[in-house]
């Protein structure tokens, strides 16, 4: 989309040479560059350590940091803790797997995650692919942009506006009762139908962008190419589009699957009584009357080691070859 | 242009997109309609339209200083977490880097904690380390939120660079900071863009770390649940109405832009 | 090319201008912090409760700055104090009266010195001395709002009824919906206990007896249920789009519709019912507790601010006077017969722990059955 525009300066570049032309040119030829940036861009050792130093602080301080702080939470016996200074146990882990009250919440959330991220999968593709390869280029941005606006809504707007269509009262059984289809409104609201609806209504996006920016590097000789050998529409896709999309699928899983297992305010706006997931087990420990802040927090993490394991193993099954990091 | 595929799977692949496009629109359309109520909650059917909720929206300085507050609160973030993100994207897709599996977890870390979790830890912590709440500290927790997206966006095109790109760079005499921004940086582009749009979209739509790490200024969706707690009134979706307006205007302007720059 | 960098120049002027202004409007925000060295009061509150003339008359006269934080639910407010510790950055909140407890436990509201109050006799007699804000002797908040857990249903598609029985019965299965912990106390009551836990101090068998009493039989009747809720906007939507035709709610919310012409009628059971109160609390530790003091003075004194409040969230006025304020249709919303208002029970503070303990494993469990 917006990349044409980007790319553009980039065509424009100078000839072979070190000396550029315009603005980085005149940032280059400063000595100031040559005294700062040159110097670190020329040592390989300084580069490294540039390289390595501002994220590895920036992921120790920013991302481990409140995480440990949680960790240490979940290790006490109480929060705040008592004035004699704080006493550490392992109850809180303990009672997860002593109770069976919260474990099946736990796997509902995992596979609901699962299914979530597979459905939204399913209906995202061959949008993407529509957008990436079908459309013309030129009408492609604007394609997007349709896809896009409506996410700007927020999320509290578009939960409510999965109930005004699905309600007793709804868009959706006013219809139905307009032209005489139905005599009583058909429940949509509330389980398992309207939970995952609306959860694949606010997340779309997190699947729909990763595989756009995969298809649409697709080179499309090689398409041809398969076509001209003789393979069918279904062949084509097996063979070719989806292995040369598998980044795209990896990555949009995966966003799709760590995002859909902590969402919570949907769910208890969309789901039914039968379908609590666990991040609303963990939030009624933080928001309820009595003091569970250690509790809470323990299930927290138990849920991030859970789902960032599952993700790693995913990445490092579908991703194979192509996924090295892993 | 040739075409990839028979007739009949490029009309599915059409009509799949429509569908799409419909199950996007069509629930945005019934709360637009909403906005134009005369009632104090939503419902069908609408009954007396009205355009009162509009006007009192556009006088409401408090929601204006909202929008204007969230937006600036979203840029910020956007600009932090994209060049974190790449750095650590950057990292990670580093040869030799030892451990790079475990640095990928935990960059991904603050986008599996749920919303709630991670703001109150980010409040406890952000005491530790004496930090004052407000703006500066929202959008420190909007950034943390936002890196992993743009970390697994711009690794998914990472890995498909080819390497040669940058060496024949080099060869043409450009040293490793202009090699990146001029050969690296825009074969980023199409991910770093997504990236962006999810570093806004988190920071514009984040109500949870807002309340925990700001101060006294509302955020646009802060007042929004601030405001639906008082019931789910059509002043509401007026407010998300104007929003969405605004965005596809600003939508539509960028891309005539770069549609006339191309030409 | 000369079209190119003309694009380029308009880009770059409109972003210009697009920046410009975010920062304008950003400019409040940004700066005040910088300016508000002076005299300040922080509030963390409802949208809507203190109203803006009010606010303006008050930073005119007083010179102390008024800053709102606004916030949606109790949890929030209270995982926020607990999470800034021993600096808060809040000097006022609004807790219920039945939450109270857990706040003071955790050591996070100041005693109320009644005393520094010049208006504290605006009160309605009824609520000077109320016992829920009240603990081991002390005053802990200035009340402001009374409500009660009422039963809600459509009148359109129900018949009357004088008992929570109707919660429960066969015709209006999916149709209802509740609170689990609030509705667990009324169950408990409905079937002769105390759901309040005053009476089993020293009895904690008994107390766990009859929380599983009404665990099982809320369990038993799960099939009527549509779906369980936490915030009164849920329970309006849902009466409004027809979802449910009964319900266990508070009577804000079902007052507010009541007040904006839905078919709906708010009672109180003859089995009795709980209430509760809202209350301004000093917040221990508060930075600004002297402008706090002076905030909640002026406060007291106009009952307008009452009816802002029980208009906003259709909770009754704990301040005299407020009915006067109140148009008529407000204040009908408002009102029940006598006899049923003789049946709240005010909750207590008395033995919280229990009940909150049992209350919550309840609520799991009944979740997750």
């Amino acid at each position: 989309m917006v990349d044409s525009s980007m790319t553009e300066t980039g065509t424009s570049a100078p000839r072979a040479g070190p000396a550029y032309a315009g603005w980085i040119g005149k940032i280059t030829n400063s000595g100031l560059y040559s005294a700062t940036v040159g110097l670190i861009a020329n040592s390989t050792r300084a580069r490294l350590i540039l390289l390595l130093a501002v994220p590895l602080t920036w992921i120790v301080v920013l991302h481990v940091g409140p995480i440990y702080q949680m960790a240490r939470i979940s290790l006490l016996d109480n929060y705040p803790p008592a004035a004699e200074g704080p006493v550490y146990t392992l109850d809180n882990y303990r009672l997860f797997f002593q109770e069976p009250l919260y474990f099946l919440p736990f796997v509902r959330s995992l596979i609901f995650a699962a299914v979530v991220t597979v459905a939204a999968l399913v209906v995202t593709y061959p949008v993407a692919y529509y957008v990436a390869k079908i459309i013309k280029p030129q009408n492609r941005t604007r394609a997007l942009l349709l896809l896009l606006i409506p996410f700007w809504a927020g999320e509290i707007i578009r939960t409510f506006s999965v109930i005004m269509l699905l309600a007793n009262r709804g868009a959706v059984n006013v219809l139905l009762r307009e032209i005489g289809f139905i005599d009583r409104p058909i429940p949509l609201l509330y389980n398992y139908f309207s939970l995952g609806f609306g959860v694949i209504y606010l997340i779309a996006l997190y699947m729909l962008l990763p595989l756009y920016s995969a298809i649409e590097k697709i080179p499309p000789q090689l398409i041809d190419a398969a076509a001209d050998l003789g393979a069918g529409p279904f062949q084509r896709f097996r063979r070719v589009i989806l292995p040369l999309s598998k980044d795209g699928i990896v990555s949009g899983c995966s966003l799709v699957y760590l995002t859909s297992i902590g969402v919570f305010a949907a769910p208890l706006l969309l789901g039914g009584p039968n379908s609590v997931i666990f991040p609303e087990i963990i939030a009624s420990l933080f928001h309820g009357s009595s003091d569970k802040w250690p509790e809470g927090a323990a299930f927290s993490i138990l849920m991030l080691v859970v789902s960032l394991s599952t993700v790693g193993l995913f990445m490092r099954v579908a991703g194979g070859r192509s996924v090295r990091l892993m | 242009m040739r075409h990839y595929f028979s007739d009949a799977p490029k009309t599915a692949l059409q009509a799949s997109y429509w569908v799409f496009v419909i199950y996007l629109l069509l629930p945005l359309t019934l709360m637009t309609a909403m906005s134009f109520k005369d009632a104090n909650f939503i419902a069908f059917p609408i009954g007396d339209w009205t355009l009162g909720w509009y006007a009192k929206v556009v006088q409401d300085k408090q929601f204006l200083e909202a929008s204007g507050y969230s937006i600036f609160i979203a840029l910020m973030t956007t600009i932090f977490a994209t060049i974190m993100g790449v750095w650590i994207a950057l990292l990670i897709s580093a040869e030799g880097i030892w451990g790079r599996a475990a640095i990928f977890a935990l960059a991904c870390l603050p986008a599996v904690v749920p919303g709630l979790i991670n703001a109150i830890s980010m409040r406890i912590f952000i005491r530790v380390l004496d930090i004052p709440t407000g703006t500066g500290a929202i959008i420190l927790g909007h950034t943390v939120h936002a890196v992993p997206f743009v970390v697994i966006m711009v690794l998914t095109r990472l890995r498909s660079m080819p390497n040669n790109l940058i060496d024949a760079a080099r060869d043409l005499g450009a040293d490793s900071f202009i090699a990146f921004i001029r050969i690296t940086i825009p074969f980023l582009a199409p991910a770093l863009v997504g990236g962006m749009i999810f570093c806004v979209l988190t920071s514009i739509d984040d109500f949870v770390r807002t309340f925990f790490l700001g101060g006294y200024q509302p955020t646009l969706p802060m007042l929004i649940f601030a405001k639906v707690q008082g019931g789910m009134s059509p002043e509401i979706n007026a407010m998300a109405t104007l929003v969405l307006i605004v965005t596809a205007a600003v939508g539509l302007y960028a891309e005539h832009f770069t549609r006339r720059s191309r030409t | 090319m000369s079209d190119m960098k003309d694009f380029r120049q308009t880009r770059r002027s409109t972003l210009k201008l697009l920046a410009a202004g975010t920062g304008m409007l950003a400019a409040p925000a940004v700066i005040r912090p910088a300016f508000a060295q002076g005299k300040v009061v922080n509030i963390t509150t409802y949208d809507k409760f203190v109203p803006q003339e009010f606010i303006d008359q008050f930073q005119k006269d007083t010179g102390i700055e008024v800053r709102v934080r606004l916030t949606d639910d109790q949890g929030k407010q209270y995982n926020l104090l607990s999470a800034e510790g021993a600096s808060p950055s809040t000097d006022i909140v609004t807790v219920t009266g039945h939450r109270v407890s857990q706040f003071i436990k955790s050591n996070l509201l100041a005693k109320l010195d009644t005393g520094r109050l010049k208006n504290w006799g605006n009160l309605a007699p009824a609520y000077t001395g109320a016992p829920q804000l009240t603990i081991d002797g002390s005053t802990y908040g200035v009340p402001l709002l009374a409500g009660f857990e009422g039963l809600v249903r459509n009148t359109d598609y129900t018949k009357a009824s004088d008992s929570w029985s109707i919660m429960f019965e066969e015709e209006y299965k999916g149709l209802t919906s509740y609170i689990i912990s609030d509705f667990l106390s009324i169950t408990m009551r409905y079937l002769g206990d105390d759901g309040d836990y005053v009476t089993y101090g020293d009895k904690p068998d008994v107390a766990q007896a009859a929380t599983n009493k009404a665990r099982d039989y809320l369990i038993q009747h799960k099939d009527k249920v549509r779906k369980y809720y936490d915030a009164g906007s849920e329970v309006q939507q849902m009466f409004v789009n027809e979802d449910i035709y009964v319900a266990q709610a508070w009577s804000g919310p079902a007052a507010k519709l009541i007040m904006d012409g839905h078919p709906i009628e708010l009672s109180v059971p003859k089995e009795g019912t709980y209430g509760f109160l809202y209350s301004f609390n000093v917040v221990n530790n508060a930075p600004n507790a002297d402008a706090a003091y002076t905030f909640l003075d002026a406060i007291l004194s106009s009952p307008e601010i009452g009816a802002a409040m029980t208009r906003q969230s259709g909770f009754a006025s704990a301040f005299a006077g407020v009915d006067k304020v109140l148009d008529e249709r407000e204040r009908a919303a408002n009102v029940l017969p006598d006899e049923q208002m003789q049946r709240v029970q005010f909750f207590s503070s008395v033995n919280r722990d229990m009940k909150n303990d049992m209350i919550d494993k309840a609520t799991a469990e009944i979740k997750a059955a």
